[in-house]
């Protein structure tokens, strides 16, 4: 790995590590405050593309891990994995994964802004949706207990924020690749 | 020190950033001015591997510098921006981590970091968090990391460009200094005026190669 | 950013952090391998025990262990309504004593450590040019040291909306702190690799 893309991956974790840290955001349409740490995996995905964007959630991951409280309320450590919901975690690095595939392969430069932002919400939806879900559910499910059904009702509840992620995601990914492009990612 | 440029360029697709430069350096302290985007930056950066030259070969004390396994740390390279450089929280860690992977023990390189900090009375810095630290202070650590290592040559690319002016005297005042050879690239023609050696670069090109004042008046004469 | 490592001399801490984790794994797999909700009682005081003499006040020690064993309970409740009771205490007690243990780990291991360990073990890989071991202390090392520079470049560009009258939108804050934040790669690396702190790099 290159030390520039080295380089990007650590920034990028600690962009992803700051908005734990930081108040939610208030959006302007709707009166609800979005806690942007998992915004920032998406955007992971969008700005960096699959590899690096997988490889900076993998950081943040290992931060929790050694025992870092850099989740969102300060959580952290190895007693994190422990828990239920430690699929939606994991999971979180193969979803940056293939949001960063999805938006590598459907985004290019010629594209107008809006191509460009329903392609990216797409692979945010894709990405940090269908496939973190799959991960999150699967495990809440078996090491959880719950069983698929329980699982899948359970979560469900979260959709309707993370599809709203998803659409800021777009906005952004759009911002960001006007003002410094990474994708394609090069050599 | 003993750098050698035998025809060296540099191309970035169709724009030359150097033309190729045929020339030798030795000596303590040689500056180097010129307009940005006139090529010093490139030059430097030859000088010390982190470009390599398109065209021709850069030689420093024998070692071809585009030859990755020849290349060792002879050359330190301070930067403009003093808090890109520190990498990590705690200057110590900063610091050692230079000097991992070289056969010292911890013992050794808890030595060689503490005598690297005490050549600039920075002792105090040791345990500080970088992001606590002023400019001039983390260029001073910068410093103590570069040097860490052992080079014999420094490279110091516009190190007061973002320093205010009590910063900025410090860093003169160790540049100075220096037992190390020093090659300066700088706006700030002060830090260079007595220099015996001052290349000037424009537009690619070697525009003067001469002591301090003549080249500085001839700097002056373009940049009119 | 204070790290969740707890200052102490107790038998956790004078274990080697190389014990403790490969412990930690070995645990794990027998944990979820076992059924039998005697033994994991058992297991679950045992565990109680190894995290209550680590050294933590009780009220530190539960408020750390307050969000994983929130969500474990939730599950726990709606597990022992809807499926057959056995799983469900046995996945309660399993995932309480995994959670036991692995703080009682995070709390008598320095992040140091950690990564020294996880350094040695991805050595043998070294060989394969898949990872560089010493990349993992470096990316974590760049992680906390920018973290600061970060939140400082959020808080300049908040402030930068007020005296503006603008309204604090992700939108017109977040793409400037990642262009911003992402511009200094390139500066950074080229520090990092003037160094030659990494090996086998082109």
């Amino acid at each position: 790995m290159s030390t520039r893309d080295l380089v990007l991956t650590a920034l990028f974790a600690a962009i992803i590590v700051a908005l734990g840290l930081l108040p939610p955001i208030t959006l302007g349409f709707i009166p609800v405050p979005i806690t942007a740490q998992s915004l920032g995996v998406m955007m992971a995905g969008v700005v960096l593309g699959a590899r690096r964007g997988a490889i900076a959630v993998l950081i943040v991951l290992a931060l929790v891990a050694a025992g870092q409280p850099v989740l969102s309320g300060g959580r952290g450590g190895l007693a994190i994995f422990a828990s239920p919901s430690a699929g939606f975690l994991i999971g979180w690095i193969f979803a940056a994964f293939v949001t960063g595939y999805l938006s590598e392969r459907l985004v290019n430069h010629q594209q107008s802004g809006l191509v460009q932002g329903v392609s990216f919400f797409l692979a945010a939806v894709i990405g940090c949706i269908a496939v973190l879900y799959a991960f999150g559910i699967t495990y809440l499910a078996t090491a959880g207990g719950m069983g698929f059904q329980k699982a899948f009702v359970g979560s469900m509840a979260f959709i309707p924020g993370d599809v709203i992620k998803a659409f800021v995601a777009a906005l952004l990914g759009r911002a960001v690749m006007v003002g410094y492009p990474l994708l394609p990612a090069r050599a | 020190m003993d750098i050698r440029f035998e025809g060296a360029g540099v191309s970035f697709g169709a724009r030359v950033a150097l033309e190729p430069l045929t020339l030798g350096i030795s000596g303590k302290r040689i500056g180097v001015i010129g307009l940005n985007g006139s090529g010093k930056t490139t030059f430097a950066r030859l000088i010390n591997g982190l470009t390599k030259p398109s065209v021709g070969r850069v030689t420093v004390n024998g070692r071809d510098m585009a030859d990755e396994k020849a290349a060792a740390p002879d050359v330190g390279f301070i930067f403009q921006s003093p808090q890109n450089q520190i990498i990590l929280p705690i200057v110590r860690d900063d610091i050692a981590f230079g000097l991992k992977r070289r056969g010292f023990t911890k013992t050794e390189i808890e030595a060689k970091v503490d005598g690297v900090l005490a050549r600039f009375g920075a002792q105090a810095l040791a345990d500080r968090r970088a992001h606590e630290l002023s400019g001039g202070e983390l260029q001073v650590a910068a410093l103590c990391s570069v040097l860490a290592t052992g080079p014999s040559i420094l490279i110091l690319d516009e190190p007061t460009n973002q320093l205010d002016l009590k910063n900025r005297a410090l860093v003169e005042k160790i540049i100075t200094g220096l037992p190390e050879s020093a090659i300066v690239i700088t706006h700030d023609l002060d830090l260079v005026a007595d220099f015996e050696r001052v290349l000037l670069f424009h537009e690619g090109r070697l525009a003067a190669d001469a002591p301090a004042a003549e080249a500085i008046a001839r700097y002056r004469e373009i940049a009119a | 950013m204070q790290s969740l490592y707890v200052e102490g001399n107790s038998a956790m801490h004078r274990l080697s952090p190389r014990v403790k984790l490969l412990s930690l794994a070995i645990f794990s797999v027998v944990l979820f391998i076992s059924t039998d909700i005697a033994l994991l009682s058992i297991a679950m005081l045992l565990a109680a025990v190894v995290y209550g003499i680590v050294g933590l006040p009780l009220r530190d020690a539960l408020r750390r262990l307050r969000p994983v064993f929130l969500t474990i309970a939730v599950v726990a409740f709606f597990n022992l309504i809807f499926n057959p009771w056995h799983d469900a205490v046995v996945t309660l007690l399993r995932l309480t004593t995994l959670m036991l243990l692995a703080a009682a780990v995070t709390a008598t291991t320095t992040i140091t450590q950690f990564i020294d360990e996880v350094t040695a073990l991805a050595r043998p890989l070294e060989r394969t040019g898949w990872v560089q071991p010493d990349d993992i202390g470096l990316s974590l090392g760049l992680v906390l040291r920018f973290v600061p520079e970060v939140i400082d470049r959020y808080q300049a560009i908040r402030e930068a909306h007020r005296a503006r009258g603008l309204k604090v939108r992700p939108t017109t804050v977040l793409a400037p702190l990642i262009i911003l934040t992402l511009r200094d790669a390139d500066n950074i690396a080229a520090a990092i690799d003037a160094r030659r702190i990494r090996r086998h790099v082109s």
